[in-house]
Formats: structure tokens, sequence, C-alpha cells
């Protein structure tokens, strides 16, 4: 049933292993007998002064400058996953770190070859050997890397899968060509032997591929500059004044694009005498900024082929400081087009590969074109505060959850979108609590998991305050989209205000007790919805009963809170849609039509938590969530305030004719 | 993912074949059959491809180019004339170009090719073909593989007996062989007829172009959608995990990062996402370039209607500037934007990231992401003006960290030349002068290039002889000393040779008046 493209890929190629042997034999002390003049002197400062003689690196400067170079390189482009060795070979191997990762650093190497030292030219030169250095290579490819390990392990029975290859890069003066061959025979004598040993040991792996790189050092001018550089190849990135070139090497899947379409021959060629592939970009003028998001197929790591060079550094530093640089490539036709993006990432450079070609997704419908496009109010700028509120961090250090076990913050992050989900209505006409400024202490806290004390006190004000405005009359912003005249009435609005606080407070009792005793304060403080009201109800009620069952076998087989919270949500609709339905127009083309015409249960019907099903009256289920309330905690004082509210009202009403700020609580508040 | 069909004109496909009944039908009837219902598979549930047709006999030619408009695509399979023989080389070269031309080389692309089994004679056969594979140039390359990702489907108007019958059968084998093993062979099961057609194209479908329906979630926010095109599992490593990996049809938002945290990050593929609205028996009513049914249409009307999740984020992520990070399956992650096509125009859409625990090396490992509540602080700031990104690695990178390259005499003099400089500003760039001088003993020791040491210390020396008697006597302290530290550390022997050790200013009478302290 599926089809798979396949990238061909092996963690474990040979170039995850490379064992550097260095000759350390007395000859290497000689000299390459190239001369380096090291005293330029600057001008107008040099009459009559002879500058100091040109000295010469010896074979073992040049050997280890170069294989310090390509390590450079490769620690560069790929500073995960390539490891290298580094051995020195005299009367004995010297092998100066292993494979694990915090010893693949230039610095390590540096201070480890400091410690080695140059070759002493007056040691015996018959103790030394190049094969000893070449043992203790076969040895180390057999030894496994953490990255083998691990994935031995994530196999478990699979492990026979991880792959032991890798690559020797001899540096030393070979005598003849019989050498050279004695020397390749001993290499592979050494790894049969090798291979048996292993065979029998857990923490060696038999080699089953090994690439010999020998490199012929000896005076006269020779640059031995290792040139074998597999998978890497480098760029030119002329800068708009053609001096200004900076070659950068980088892996070669960055330009398998330009590769395969057969339109190399405007930029591409292969530099005499290597095995580089050059590719000439432009330094693109348009600048890009951060907030745009490429299409981007590939990014890989570069370096700069000459790294402290002048135009080398500019551009490193640029892009280090934060800048991104396009750059254009050169097609058949004569056009141009950009196709790579040079950008540093925590003082990584990478180059991006940007998408060039036509897009499969070009004209695609708009998502007004789709479902739910038609909608216009939205919730846009709290779901952007929403998204805000759960954007992610690293958590580097290990975290602990109570029992011991391993935290892991990302499953943290899934149970706090969780939380904040449970009640979350997505357009303004579905809600009344989240377009008012005076719930928001409220339903920023109750969404966390834990709350403090100081938490719970600032939802029993918010609720308080509700109250407040209640017995002052205060509006609502109930929303009148769709409806024409007034809308509901003020008693009613603070009904569906209440209805829908309770939904949002009862979708997190079970976060916690402080949670508990918000609900608790909230149903202590709600105005009790008048007897006449209750009555008219019930005869509502029979005939939602049918829906509600039909509906309850079909949508709502789990018994979530927050699927709960999802059917009060429809039926807060439901009253709102009923309250309006004399006035409504429904047919007004820019105004959507109230979101959800099926019949519902009214909220009178929620069952309560404990007693979920059979025939209640609505005295009693009142009665028994008052009783439960107060039972717990004594709120006597608040319950009493709320039913005699005579002397309060008297209160408050003299506060406003004074002047008082009424309490806010309008969308205006909030954009 | 577009499509061509490549379909087979020669005269080969007017055989008859004998159906019961009384209309006598050629196989390129039922080609143009199978055909006709693919386009309507596609034209319903698979709107958004692009596809096109090319037909070939000795010679090719593009009758449609892509397109995603089926009713030309239908049109076209009317008005094929018969040609002369097959030749099936040309045919795929000029599928390579088309495809070339349109979309490059990255885009992945199904290549149909509908075809009686019968490949031709003589030169430009199949068999020519395959018989010379081995003997050609760069220049006149097979066009197998296909320079881009591909999948080549034979739909052969032929079943197995037939094309065992002749070679024909291990022809196809091959050309699917030479791509790599891309692709598959479809045969008819039983008689040629209209019906076992059906069947066999039905396969095709269910195999490459069924609709990747999937529900997107962020916490208890849902929503039904389809994904465009549909995302192909994918292998991460031959070698150790052999086995295609699938995305998950519950795609699980975990949290959001800004764009420029999450900055151009590179993909392996990208999708629309669009909201659908599922009805009883399953089938979507859903988004795509409209048809003309007006059920559809009043259907469309009511799901524009009901508020969908997509639409809120997509209009959220799009006013923030932010992206949704979203799990696809076991260590596998992608992300989640607002694409605008036209000032107008803009979507919701998925990009795949690489599978594995650390996608982009600035976010670091994705299963590290926490919620910012669960900081000490919050790494955004209170005035959201940092922010946590990027991660830094562990080791700076060549460019970053002054490393010493002496490969090219430049190198070499550069440093020389930078001590020398604050050489002859002395005491006023001690600190810089020791840092140099540090930075080159270091490398001279690690390289054993303790040569230069010796030279770099002659130097020093003549330059103490050259100072001017205007000079600040501590200058000439400084220099002797230096000189004097150098050389003993040339002979590679004491314990100043040591590579940590560091050379540091003289104390002298005039260094406590000095400006500048180490």
């Amino acid at each position: 049933m599926s089809v798979s493209f396949r990238k061909k890929m092996k963690i474990f190629s040979e170039s995850h292993k490379t064992v550097f042997v260095v000759d350390h034999c007395p000859y290497m002390a000689e000299s390459c007998r190239q001369h380096v003049e090291f005293d330029m002197l600057v001008k107008n400062r040099t009459q009559g002064i002879i500058p100091l003689a040109p000295i010469s690196k010896s074979l073992w400067t040049c050997s280890v400058e170069s294989s310090m170079e390509y390590c450079r390189i490769m620690y560069d482009i790929f500073p995960f996953k390539k490891l290298v060795n580094f051995i020195v070979s005299d009367s004995g191997a010297h092998v100066l770190n292993s494979w694990t990762q915090e010893d693949q650093n230039l610095q390590e190497l540096m201070a480890a070859l400091a410690a080695v030292g140059p070759p002493n030219p007056r040691a015996d030169p018959e103790c030394c050997s190049i094969l000893h250095g070449l043992v203790a290579a076969v040895e180390a490819l057999c030894k496994i890397t953490e990255y083998q390990h691990e994935a031995r392990t994530t196999l478990m029975e699979n492990a026979e899968r991880v792959g032991n290859r890798g690559r020797i890069i001899c540096i030393t003066n070979a005598k003849s060509d019989s050498h050279v061959r004695m020397l390749e025979d001993y290499v592979q004598e050494t790894i049969h032997e090798h291979n048996k040993l292993a065979a029998n040991s857990d923490h060696l792996m038999q080699i089953q591929k090994c690439e010999l790189v020998l490199i012929h050092t000896y005076p006269v001018g020779e640059d031995s500059l290792v040139s074998d550089r597999p998978k890497k190849e480098e760029e030119q990135h002329a800068n708009t004044s053609a001096n200004y070139d900076v070659e950068l090497l980088h892996h070669k899947e960055a330009h398998v694009d330009f590769l395969k379409s057969g339109d190399n021959h405007m930029g591409g060629n292969s530099r005499e005498g290597t095995f580089k592939e050059t590719v000439t970009l432009k330094w693109c003028t348009p600048r890009t900024n951060s907030v745009e998001l490429h299409y981007c197929t590939g990014a890989y790591r570069i370096s700069p082929v000459d790294v402290n060079s002048r135009p080398s550094s500019c551009l490193t530093n640029f892009l280090l400081n934060g800048r991104s640089v396009l750059l254009e490539q050169p097609r058949k036709s004569g056009s141009k087009v950009i196709s790579h993006m040079l950008s540093s990432h925590g003082g990584e450079i990478f180059l991006h590969v940007l998408s060039s070609s036509r897009s499969i997704l070009e004209d695609p419908p708009s998502i007004s074109e789709g479902c739910g496009g038609r909608v216009t109010d939205y919730r846009i700028t709290d779901f952007g505060e929403f998204m805000r509120e759960n954007r992610l961090t690293p958590f580097l250090e290990p975290r602990y959850k109570i029992d011991g076990s391993l935290e892991i913050p990302l499953e943290r992050a899934k149970d706090q979108l969780e939380k904040h989900t449970r009640y979350w209505p997505m357009i303004i006409s579905q809600t009344t609590i989240f377009n008012m400024q005076a719930v928001v202490p409220l339903a920023s806290v109750i969404v966390k998991e834990a709350m403090t004390d100081e938490d719970v006190l600032n939802c029993q004000k918010t609720i308080y305050n509700l109250v407040d405005m209640e017995r002052k009359n205060d509006p609502l912003p109930i929303s009148t989209v769709g409806t024409r005249g007034k809308g509901p009435k003020r008693d009613e609005q603070y009904r569906i205000m209440w209805n829908e606080l309770e939904t949002l407070v009862r979708a997190h009792i079970n976060n916690s007790d402080k949670h508990q005793r918000v609900l608790e304060c909230l149903m202590a403080c709600r105005s009790k919805p008048p007897e006449e009201e209750e009555r008219k109800k019930r005869g509502r009620k029979r005939e939602d009963k049918e829906d509600k069952s039909e509906k309850l076998g079909k949508d709502y087989e789990s018994d979530k809170p927050w699927q709960e919270s999802e059917r009060l949500k429809g039926l807060l609709d439901r009253e709102k849609e009923e309250l309006a339905e004399a006035e409504v127009i429904k047919d007004s083309p820019d105004s959507p039509e109230p979101p959800n015409k099926k019949p519902l249960i009214t909220m009178d019907e929620m069952p309560t938590v404990e007693k979920a099903k059979g025939p209640m009256s609505l005295l009693s289920l009142w009665s028994n969530r008052i009783n439960t309330a107060n039972s717990r905690k004594h709120q006597e004082f608040i319950g009493r305030l709320n039913s005699v509210n005579n002397k309060a009202e008297l209160y408050q009403h003299l506060k406003e004719e004074n002047g008082m700020e009424a309490t806010e609580n309008g969308k205006a508040g909030r954009q | 993912m577009p499509t061509v069909v490549v379909m087979d004109v020669s005269l080969s496909m007017t055989r008859p074949v004998s159906v019961e009944g009384s209309e006598e039908y050629q196989r390129k009837h039922l080609a143009a059959h199978g055909l006709t219902m693919l386009f309507e598979h596609m034209a319903t549930n698979y709107k958004l491809e692009f596809t096109a047709l090319v037909v070939f006999s000795s010679l090719w030619e593009l009758m449609v180019p892509f397109t995603r408009d089926y009713n030309t695509l239908q049109e076209a399979l009317s008005n094929m004339d018969d040609y002369d023989k097959t030749c099936l080389e040309s045919a795929l070269l000029g599928v390579c170009n088309i495809v070339q031309q349109e979309w490059g080389a990255a885009i992945p692309c199904q290549v149909v090719l509908v075809t009686d089994g019968c490949l031709g004679i003589g030169r430009g056969s199949l068999r020519h073909s395959l018989a010379t594979h081995s003997q050609r140039s760069e220049s006149n390359r097979f066009p197998l593989p296909f320079p881009f990702p591909s999948k080549l489907y034979v739909m052969c108007m032929a079943n197995l007996e037939e094309l065992q019958s002749t070679d024909s059968l291990d022809c196809l084998e091959r050309l699917i062989d030479l791509n790599n093993g891309e692709g598959q062979i479809f045969t008819i099961d039983g008689p040629l007829c209209l019906k076992n057609v059906q069947s066999m194209f039905g396969k095709l479908i269910d195999l490459a172009y069924t609709p990747f329906h999937a529900v997107l979630k962020c916490g208890h926010l849902t929503s039904d959608v389809q994904v465009f095109p549909r995302p192909e599992p994918f292998i991460i490593d031959e070698e150790i995990d052999p086995i295609p990996k699938a995305i998950n049809t519950d795609l699980e938002i975990v949290g959001f990062v800004d764009i420029a945290d999450i900055s151009s990050p590179p993909v392996l593929s990208r999708h629309l996402v669009l909201p659908i609205a599922l009805n009883r028996e399953g089938d979507e009513v859903g988004p795509g370039i409209t048809d003309d049914t007006e059920d559809e249409n009043s259907a469309n009307q009511i799901a524009g209607k009901i508020p969908n999740f997509c639409v809120l984020l997509h209009g959220s992520l799009k006013v923030e500037g932010m992206v949704a990070l979203v799990q696809l399956g076991p260590e596998w992650y992608g992300m989640l934007y607002s694409q605008a096509d036209s000032k107008k125009k803009s979507n919701l859409m998925m990009s795949l990231f690489e599978p594995g625990p650390e996608p982009l090396p600035w976010l670091g490992k994705m299963a590290q992401l926490g919620p910012i509540s669960d900081a000490k602080e919050n790494p955004y700031g209170e005035d959201d003006n940092k922010s946590p990104f990027p991660l830094q690695p562990k080791n700076k990178r060549s460019y970053a960290q002054n490393v010493t390259v002496w490969i090219k005499p430049s190198g070499l003099q550069t440093d020389v030349q930078k001590i020398l400089r604050n050489a002859r500003k002395l005491p006023e760039k001690t600190q810089t002068f020791y840092k140099e001088l540090n930075r080159l003993r270091k490398a001279a020791l690690a390289f054993g290039f303790l040569e230069l040491l010796k030279g770099v210390a002659d130097m020093l020396e003549r330059e103490c002889t050259l100072l001017p008697d205007t000079a600040h006597p501590d200058a000439a302290f400084q220099l002797s000393h230096a000189a004097q530290q150098l050389k003993v550390a040339s002979t590679g022997a004491s314990e100043y040779a040591a590579y940590d050790h560091n050379i540091a200013p003289l104390q002298t009478d005039f260094s406590s008046s000095s400006t500048e302290r180490m």
C-alpha cells in the first residue's frame, strides 16, 4: 500500500572511522627543503637591515600540519559521527586520542602532538617502524565507537546490522614499490588476525572494510597536502568584485540537484589534479531576513578552504554576526537562479539549499475556501497568545519525576497543551468569559497543573468580582452576532456566563485540591436560577432527551471531562440561540450562522461526577452541589452575602453614584 | 508528486480483444478505460496532482503538458491515433526531458507506462536497448535510472501468461531494476476485459494515489485533514534500519517556535494541510479545485461555516510569525506554518524534517524541548526580547576559534607580522603581543616546528636593538624576555616547552605604571 523513496545513506560507512598514522622516525626530522620567508619587514623601516634567513619545515611538520588541516575541515563539516583516531609511530605506537566524541577536537590533538614533539634525528632508525602504528590502527578500528555501541544497543537482536568499516591514512616515507606492497600486505594480515580476536569479543568489532591511504612524503618541494577528501566539494563565492572569492568546502549533497540536472557546464569544473569539484555561486544582492521561511531542501556545514585569509574571515564574520547571504547559480540559458543561502546558527555556518524548481503545490486552494474558511470571528489574537505561552525551550539537564523516572520535556509540553485546551472555544461568538477582561485572572491560572494559594485567592477574587458585576447589573459581552435587537436579557446573560465559567473550572478540578476549591467557591457564589425558569426548562428537557441519547451513543463514547465541556459549549450555543430565536435573521450574508444548530441537552441535565445516571430533580441536584461545597469548606458568609443582597446592592449603588470606576468587562481592554 | 502517463500508441495496441458480448475492443480501448478510471479518481480524490500525458511509438509526443485539468486529459485519451512500432527508449528519454524542464531533478515523479508488452523490434526496441546497455557512453546514457526520484509503474494490457510466453516480462523487470528497483509491473489477472483492467488500475490507485487523511491535534483541539501530496515512507539508514518509516495519521502538535528561531530549516518534503469534513461514509467533503456539482457546492458551503481548528491555527501562525512543531512518529517531527501563495491566498503547510532525535542542530534534541512554564524564568524574556535558540555547539568551528594554519606561507607570515606590529607598540600592546606570541608558540610546538620559535626569538632580539631612543624602557625588557622564553621553548626539553605553559609578561618596575595589565 505504500511507496517509499530512499535516500542512500549509511551512518557506518568508511568515513565513520579514520585513523591517522604518522611516521615519527628520525628521517621525518629532515627538512622538506621548502623555504618559508617569515621575516617580512614592514616598509620604510628596513634600511640597512638584512632580513633573517628563511626557515624550512621538517617532513614531520608538513605531515602534522596537513593531517591537522584534514581534521579541521572534517570537524567543521562533520562534527558528529565522523571520528578520527591519531597515532604516531616510532619505536612503538603512540595513540593520541580515542574514538569518544570528547576527544574529537583540534585543541586536544594539538596538545597531544606537542607532547610527542618532533622526531629525534639522532634516534636509532632501526628501532623505529611505521608498522607499530599500522597495527595500532587496525586495533583501533576494531574498537567500538559510542555511536556503534548505541546503535547496537538500540537494534538488540539486529545488532549485526551495525557496520564496522574504516580508513587508515598513513603518512610515511616509502622506500620502494615493494615496500608499499609490504605495508599493504601487512595491514591485510593484521586485519585478518584481529578479526579473529574480535569475533570472540563483545567490545571489539570485526573490520568489514578498510581503506588504506598511503601518503609518501619526501623532500624537494613535494607538498604532502592530503588530497583525498572524499565527500567534499568546494565552492567559490564570488563577491561582487572578482578578487574576493571565498572557497568553501561542504557535503556534496548540497549540489546534487545541480549536478544531476546536467546543467554544470557553466559553473562546475573539476580542478586539475584534485578530486574536488567546484561550483561557482555568486553573492546575490537581495537581502533576506530572519523572519522569512525559505523552502530549504538541505543544510550542510561549511568550512573555508583558506580559513584565515581576509576574504574568508570577512565572509565568516559577516555570517557569524547573524546575517544571511543568498547565492545565485548561473543556468544554461544564461539566466540566474537563487539556489543557496549561507546562514549561521549558534556559531555554525550552514549552506542551505533552496528549492529553485517549480512548486508542485502552486496555486493551492486558499484556506478561506475550505472547511471553516467562511467563519470570520476566530479568536486569532487569543490563540496567538496561547501559542506564545506554549512555546518551547530546551532543557538540557535531565529532570526526574517524583517517582524517580526520567522526565521527558517534550511530554511535559504535550501535557500542557492538553491542559490548556480542555475548554477552548475557537470563535468569539462561542464564548462570553474569554471576551471578559474580568475573567482573565482566573482563566490564566486555572489551566495550571498546580496552583499556589495566591492563585486560588485570585480566582476567588475574580469570582467575587463577577458576583459584584452581576449585582450591579453590568452588561456582558454576549455575542449578538447573527441576532438583531438587544439579545438575551441581562440575567440570562449572567446565567450563560456562569455556566461557561463553571465548564472551564470543572475541566480542571482533577488537577489538584486547590482547583477543587475554586469550583466550590464558584458554586457557592454563582447566582441561583429563579424557580420559575427551572419549571420552564423542564418542558424543554423532555424533547432534548431523545437527541441526547442518540448523540451520546455516537459522539461521546468516552467520558473525558473536556468532552463534557464540549457538550456544554453546544448547550450554551443552543441556549443563546433559543433566546435570540424570535429576533434572529439568519440569512444575513456577512454573518456566519450560529455555530451549532443541533439540539442539545441543557445545562441542568449535566450529570454530576458522582451520580452519573438516573433521573434527578433539579432541586436535589442543586442542593447536592451546595451541600458538598459547604461541607468541604464553609463559605457561609459569601453564600449568605449572595442570597441576601439588599444591603450590598445599596452600598454598590452609592459607590457608583460617587463616580467610582465600574469594573471593566468588555473586550475593549483586550484589543 | 507529479505524474507522467506514457501511453503506447503503436500498432500492436490495436490488437483486438475477444470480449463476450457484441462490442469489439482493442487493447488501446482497455488502456483508455483504465486511464479514465485513474483520471476520475484523481479528479475527485487527488485534485492537486499535476499530470502530463505522453504518447509514443517510434516517436513521442507530449499530448497534454502538466495540468490539474482532468477533463483535458480525458479528452486527449479519445483523440489518439495509431502509429507504427514501439520504441520505449526514446519515449523514456522524452519523459526525462519533460520532467526536468518542468520540475528540476529534486521533485519525485511517478511515471505510469501503459503498454501491451510488445516491446518493439530492431533498433530502438527495449530488447535492443537492454542488449546495448553495457556499451553506453555518458553521452548516450540510457534514460534509466531517471535523474529525479521516481517510481516507474508499468501497466500491461496483457496477462502474465502472455508476457511470460515471450521475454517481455524479463525485459520489463530489467527496466525496473535499471530504475534502481523503483517501480512495479502490473498485469491483468485473468482474461482481458474491462472489469479486469479496472481491477488492475484499482491496484495502482491503492498503491500510489490514495489520499492521506490524518487528524491534526493540539491537545483537545482537532481537525480532520488531508495531507497533500501524501507523505511517502522514508528509509532512515539502509543498513541499520531498512524498513521504511511512515508518518502517523495522528499529527500531534507539541509546541510552538518563532520563525526566526527555526530559521529556514532543511526539510524532506512539504505538504498542504487541508481541513476536510468527513461525512458518515468517510468520504471527504473537502477542499481542492471545486467541481461543479451542486451537491458538493452546498456541502462545501456548510463545511465552510463550521469553525475549523486548521483555520484558527493558520491565522494565528500567520499573525504571530510562528511555526508549530508537530510529531509525526517516534523520533520524527515536522513543522506547520502559514505559506502565502500570493497576497490574497495563503495556506497551512507542513514540512517534514529528516527522521531522528535531533533534526535541527540549532534546536537540539527534540525530546529535550519542554514548556517555558517549566523554566525558572521565561527564556523569551518578560518583554519577549530574548530567545533560548539557537543552541550553541560544545566546540566552536575552526572559523570561529582563531585556529592556526600555516600550510600556505602567507598564513605564517601574517601571524609573525601580527607579533611584530604589536612588538613595536610596546608597552601599550603588551597584552595583545603576548596573546599572539603564545598562539604562535602553541602551534609551533604542536607542529614540531621548533625552528620557527628560534627564528622569531632572533627577530625579537633584533627588534630590541632597533628600538628608538624615545621608546619606553619597558619595551626592551619585554622583547628580550619574550625572546629568551621562546628560545627555551625551542629546545623542546624544559618545562617551558610544555604546551599549556604560557609566556607571561615580565614584571618590571615600569609595568606597574603601564596602562595595560595582564
